[in-house]
């Protein structure tokens, strides 16, 4: 192989190096959700900066009541709304911190959040949240309200939910709560909230 | 005589079953009871392991034969046994059938220990005040909806049958005040009130429509109880008393 035709190749193969270099360690976004709450802050010094974060309320159950009982999380807000609700409905789905009942079946898992413009979430869970729920109105009932009153409750730009299940719309988790529409919360199961069994029916 | 008496006899017989068959069956109205879930949808366990269905539906059948023997009211069941029927499937038997009132039997379950007693529901709309309102005056003044029937329903009406219900929350409510008071006073569960809840079963149903869940099966105690004859002719009394004292109060509708 002779001179001329290797330079255009050594000068490809330095290219693609470049390349690779800059693929690994360029971009100017700031990652997603990282795993610690303090980062080093950008003059380099070695600063310890707090992450900006808020306070949100999230519903257990208790052995004593069929009530919701809040509990305080703090998330991080320096990451897209998505991710933030994301956040919010993990930390339901890993359970209360003093001993309350989870309003979510075990094992599980939250797949994906997507929002709409008119205010309706859709948050889609794994075939769990029906084939592990252990069925019964009130059960159910605690589940789907344990999802959706945090998420209105937190976020300004929600004001429905939308439960799915793996990707599609499910009629019920067990053949009571209607999940065909998008749902409003229902802040009169907070224990302490004005139990409206009788609002003015039009 | 004797014949006369035979004779007389025959005309009074023939004149009961004459006005049962002409008269009767087109004023009578009919009762749709809903033994809840069935078949491959088991509906809550049992620490013993009990299903939900399986005890629905002897309390749905006792409830049938006390109402048949009391009153002169037609009983549908959407299941007479072990067998899926989708919820759609059982609010058009309500519909179909142009019942005067639905009733749904379940059983209760929660994650709490203490969990226990009887409680009553109506359809929640799960709507803001403004669409409630909406939505009641259209189902109110929709006076197709109970003509249009079978396949040929448009989109339109497609709506308005699915949310049928919302024109009958006042009586529902009524209903359910009903039945929840008799659960009190009969049995010796704890009161749990009437409640409210968006359950699909009753929003396409075009009556008064209640949803009675007469324990928790996810309780032991209660799991027990609800296997017995006495509690399951115990509740379907109750219900049954509830019931009757609606009719009573509605009968000019």
């Amino acid at each position: 192989m002779d001179t001329k035709r290797l330079v255009p190749l050594v000068a490809l193969f330095l290219l693609l190096i470049v390349l690779v270099v800059l693929f690994f360690t360029g971009g100017k976004e700031k990652r997603l959700a990282p795993d610690t709450s303090v980062a080093v802050s950008e003059s380099g010094e070695g600063v310890i900066e707090e992450r900006p974060t808020k306070t949100i309320v999230l519903y257990f159950l208790s052995d004593n009541d069929y009530r919701l009982h809040p509990e305080e999380r703090e998330i991080f807000t320096d990451i897209p709304e998505v991710d933030q609700v994301k956040q919010t409905l993990e930390e339901l789905l890993n359970g209360s911190l003093n001993d309350g009942l989870s309003p979510l079946p075990e094992e599980t898992r939250l797949r994906e959040i997507f929002f709409t413009p008119s205010g309706v979430v859709y948050v889609d869970f794994s075939r769990e949240l029906y084939l592990n729920h252990m069925s019964g109105s009130a059960a159910e009932i605690a589940t789907v309200f344990a999802i959706v009153n945090p998420l209105v409750r937190n976020f300004e730009s929600i004001q429905r939910v939308f439960i799915l299940v793996e990707g599609t719309e499910r009629e019920t988790l067990n053949g009571h709560i209607d999940l065909t529409r998008p749902l409003l919360p229902r802040f009169d199961l907070i224990v302490g909230g004005l139990l409206k069994n009788f609002p003015e029916l039009p | 005589m004797r014949i006369k008496i035979i004779k007389a006899a025959v005309l009074i017989l023939a004149l009961v079953f004459v006005s049962r068959l002409s008269v009767f069956p087109q004023d009578q109205k009919t009762i749709v009871i809903d033994p809840g879930h069935g078949g491959l949808e088991v509906g809550a366990k049992g620490k013993f392991g009990n299903l939900e269905k399986n005890i629905t539906l002897p309390i749905s059948l006792k409830l049938k034969s006390i109402i048949e023997r009391k009153l002169a009211y037609r009983v549908v069941l959407t299941r007479d046994r072990d067998v899926d029927v989708s919820l759609e499937r059982r609010s058009a038997i309500a519909n179909n059938n142009k019942a005067f009132v639905f009733i749904s039997i379940h059983a209760n379950g929660y994650p709490g220990r203490n969990a226990h007693g009887s409680e009553t529901y109506f359809l929640n709309l799960n709507a803001t005040d403004e669409e409630a309102r909406r939505l009641a005056y259209v189902e109110n003044n929709s006076t197709e909806l109970s003509q249009v029937a079978g396949e040929h329903q448009d989109d339109i009406m497609m709506i308005l049958w699915d949310m049928a219900q919302a024109a009958y929350l006042k009586q529902s409510s009524q209903l359910a005040e009903l039945i929840q008071h008799e659960l009190n006073t009969l049995l010796r569960t704890r009161n749990r009130g009437v409640k409210q809840a968006p359950f699909k079963i009753l929003t396409g149903v075009a009556c008064p429509a209640v949803l009675v869940e007469v324990a928790f099966i996810s309780n032991p105690d209660e799991e027990r109880k609800l296997l017995t004859e006495n509690f399951q002719n115990d509740v379907a009394e109750a219900i049954y008393a509830g019931l009757a004292k609606y009719l009573e109060r509605n009968l000019d509708r």
